[in-house]
């Protein structure tokens, strides 16, 4: 039994890290919690870090010891300097915290790239983190809408840099531009989208815990993750019942099926497939041919299938990538962003036009 | 039915009895045999024989008979003759000259026999010296006693004045006079002026004022006063059957000066046929219709096994049994207590209430108690709706309640454990 940790960070990181909570239960329901227990297959310890203290509340499906608040009024204001130094402040409270839950064989970081909290806990966390222990710590960071602000473009493109340079052991991407394709209103969209990412990342942890036909495990994880630019996106596709693996295979690896648009087949590194369903369903043939189709166009896959009765298939894609054309508008925007910030600010600072509306009532008195 | 041969044994001793009392009366007596001076009498009762003159040289003597210094017989008779006289109706007295003797008074031997008399009868029979003019006779004193008021109508309360008199209209002297006064019922002897005790006399033709007091009535009615009754002898010690006096009559009405208090005490419960624990209303009204004030009024409710009072702040547990105590409660009043009662078993019950006061009627000196009580009627007690829960096993109840208990807990650890 693997020992997994899964950390949560910022407000972002928390909301997935609940929905992974509430997914584990295997229900949907809200009194899930009362009247089942956790499905993890492997010992799996979650934290949720977060100076907001209100959103450490909404959390309804993590344990509240596993909730932990770093004071700092009521968060950090997406402001990552002011971030850096709460954390550097709190770094010997948040350590102990992963310390207290002992040894374990991968840790996950979940956080949003472009929020304030996370994007700046995150890789220093991870730096901490690797500095102390020897298990492989992955990221997996959520980018933003590209509409929705410089400030948090400015965050995204520098948090991604800074966690890359934290020491990471790979960074998972999911693009909320990209998912936001779900429709629906912006929080069904949110909810919908944590929800995707927890369900891969349940299916990841499954299977990497697994009794399997075909064999993956996290020595496989690591290898596929080791390759490429250290970027890596998951692609998910859960099957109807009239469709076949490889219909299933196919739509897993589509930019439909992935939380980072990417063209895996021109872009992809090394690749790791796991399937599960019910034997009937599983054409041993039909996902040979997929997987030779992906080997031949990235190099190596990693295949896996678990046999479960009566389930419909499913399939889950790691990719790492070489190189991502997304991920590139996305930094060019954000230059765009940085610029733009720091032109206002250097604006505001010299010419002070609220100053000059003052000035307009200089040596009058009010008259009554 | 009585048998012949009873019939007869009781008939024999009747006729036995009236032989022997016959032969009793009728049987003589010598009640003198010795000599008489002359000059002398022997006194029978009434009777005087008097010897006036004995002849010893003639062998005779004269008698003269007196009935209370009147002459009835005067004879001369030789020795050896006798006289006879009557003597108080059938009685006979006959006088025999037996001797005569001579000496300083000249003395005459007589005998003296009395029949058809009874014996015990005789008080008197003795030697008169002097002869009939210094005899003692004996007479009949007559008592005429008189009780009297001075109104025979007054009002419960009012005073009546009683007054006995006596007065000796006989012939001779009452002696050893004893006056027994009784005492009255309904009335209470108020004062008195005049009272008499122990032995007395009483003249003849004298008059006596023997007492003089004031009743007063406490009760209405016609009543007949006791009459005074006198037992005296006549100077002779002769005794008298009973004098009485005459018996007023004297009607008592109801006074208006006499007031009472009366409470009404009424409970009343809202119903009568419940189902187990359920409450019934209880009331109890307490109200005073007569014209005084009542006191220390107390009404305790006698409470069935079965049953719960729940009382309000008015009723006060008192040795187990819930009680109104008011100190005094005025004319006219009226005041509720209201109650809860809850029966606790099926059953048929009734609930007692008693109730007890004292007030003060005007008249006497000490305060008039009064004292009663009244019972409901049935209170029908049946099984409550939900009486069939509680007869079912007790793991009916702690399987569920266990489980719930459970659920509960564990709902509770994982609200802690999630609960930020």
């Amino acid at each position: 039994m693997l020992n997994i940790l899964i950390v949560g960070n910022g407000q972002c990181g928390n909301r997935i890290l609940d929905a992974i909570n509430r997914e584990s239960f295997g229900k949907k329901s809200r009194f899930a919690k009362y009247l089942s227990q956790q499905k993890y297959k492997s010992n799996v310890q979650t934290i949720a870090i977060n100076t907001a203290v209100n959103d450490l509340k909404e959390m309804k499906f993590t344990k509240a010891k596993d909730r932990i608040h770093i004071p700092h009024l009521h968060g950090v204001g997406a402001n990552r300097n002011v971030g850096k130094h709460v954390f550097e402040d709190n770094k010997t409270h948040i350590m102990r915290q992963i310390e207290e839950r002992g040894d374990f064989d991968v840790c996950f970081v979940i956080t949003s790239a472009s929020g304030g909290t996370g994007s700046s806990f995150t890789p220093m966390l991870i730096k901490e983190m690797k500095s102390k222990y020897d298990y492989p710590v992955y990221s997996i960071v959520v980018l933003p809408f590209r509409e929705e602000g410089t400030l948090y473009l400015q965050n995204a493109a520098f948090c991604l840099r800074d966690i890359r340079e934290s020491g990471s052991d790979g960074i998972i991407l999911a693009d909320n531009q990209f998912l936001k394709q779900m429709g629906g209103n912006v929080e069904s969209a949110y909810n919908g989208i944590n929800d995707m990412i927890a369900r891969r990342i349940l299916f990841l942890l499954d299977a990497l815990d697994s009794e399997m036909m075909m064999v993956t495990d996290l020595g496989d994880f690591k290898t596929v993750m080791n390759g490429g630019a250290g970027l890596a996106t998951i692609g998910f596709y859960e099957a109807g019942a009239d469709i076949p693996v490889r219909s299933a295979i196919q739509k897993a690896l589509s930019p439909s099926g992935l939380l980072f648009s990417s063209d895996v087949y021109e872009e992809a590194s090394r690749a790791m497939i796991i399937i599960r369903g019910d034997r009937e369903r599983l054409s041993i043939d039909e996902i040979s041919t997929e997987v030779e189709k992906l080997s031949s166009a990235v190099g190596h896959v990693f295949k896996g299938i678990i046999v479960r009765d009566g389930e419909l298939p499913q399939v889950l894609a790691v990719l790492t990538l070489e190189s991502a054309s997304e991920l590139e508008n996305l930094y060019s925007v954000a230059v765009d962003a940085i610029k733009h910030e720091r032109d206002k600010k250097e604006r505001v600072s010299t010419i002070k036009e609220v100053d000059k509306a003052f000035s307009q009532i200089d040596g009058m008195d009010p008259s009554y | 039915m009585v048998q012949p041969t009873r019939l007869f044994i009781i008939s024999l001793c009747m006729i036995l009895s009236c032989i022997a009392l016959a032969g009793s009366a009728s049987a003589a007596v010598e009640v003198y045999n010795s000599s008489i001076e002359m000059g002398n009498g022997y006194q029978i009762n009434n009777y005087v024989i008097d010897v006036t003159d004995v002849f010893v040289s003639a062998n005779s003597a004269s008698f003269y008979v007196y009935e209370q210094n009147k002459e009835v017989k005067n004879i001369l008779l030789n020795t050896g003759d006798f006289f006879e006289f009557d003597f108080e109706g059938r009685g006979k007295v006959k006088v025999t000259l037996r001797t005569v003797s001579s000496g300083i008074i000249p003395r005459a031997g007589v005998s003296i026999v009395l029949s058809n008399y009874n014996y015990q009868s005789l008080y008197k029979n003795d030697i008169v010296n002097g002869g009939h003019e210094f005899a003692t006779y004996s007479g009949t004193p007559e008592l005429r006693m008189s009780k009297t008021i001075d109104k025979s109508e007054i009002g419960v309360g009012d005073i009546v004045r009683v007054t006995v008199t006596v007065e000796n209209v006989g012939d001779d002297k009452a002696v050893d006079v004893i006056f027994q006064d009784p005492q009255q019922a309904r009335f209470l002897l108020y004062e008195t002026f005049v009272t008499h005790s122990g032995q007395t006399t009483v003249d003849v033709g004298e008059s006596k004022t023997l007492y003089v007091y004031q009743l007063k009535a406490t009760e209405a009615g016609t009543y007949t006063l006791s009459p005074t009754t006198a037992s005296f002898s006549n100077t002779a010690g002769q005794k008298f059957p009973l004098a009485s006096s005459n018996s007023p009559v004297v009607t008592v009405g109801a006074s208006e000066d006499l007031v009472n208090a009366e409470l009404e005490v009424t409970t009343i419960l809202d119903r009568y046929a419940v189902s187990r624990n359920e409450d019934i209303q209880g009331t109890i009204r307490i109200k005073n219709t007569g014209d005084a004030p009542a006191t220390g009024v107390t009404v305790s409710v006698q409470v069935p096994d079965g049953m719960e009072l729940i009382g309000s702040s008015d009723i006060e547990t008192i040795s187990g049994v819930p009680t109104i105590y008011l100190e005094s409660f005025g004319v006219q009043q009226e005041r509720e207590f209201s109650f809860t009662l809850k029966p606790q078993e099926v059953g048929t019950y009734t609930l007692s209430v008693q109730n007890s006061y004292r007030f003060n009627n005007g008249v006497d000196a000490q305060l008039q108690q009064v004292s009663s009580s009244s019972v409901t009627e049935n209170i029908y007690v049946s099984k409550g709706k939900y009486d069939y829960l509680f007869e079912q096993p007790i793991y009916v109840y702690l399987v569920p309640l266990l489980i719930i208990g459970l659920i509960a807990g564990w709902i509770y650890y994982r609200h802690k454990q999630y609960k930020f």
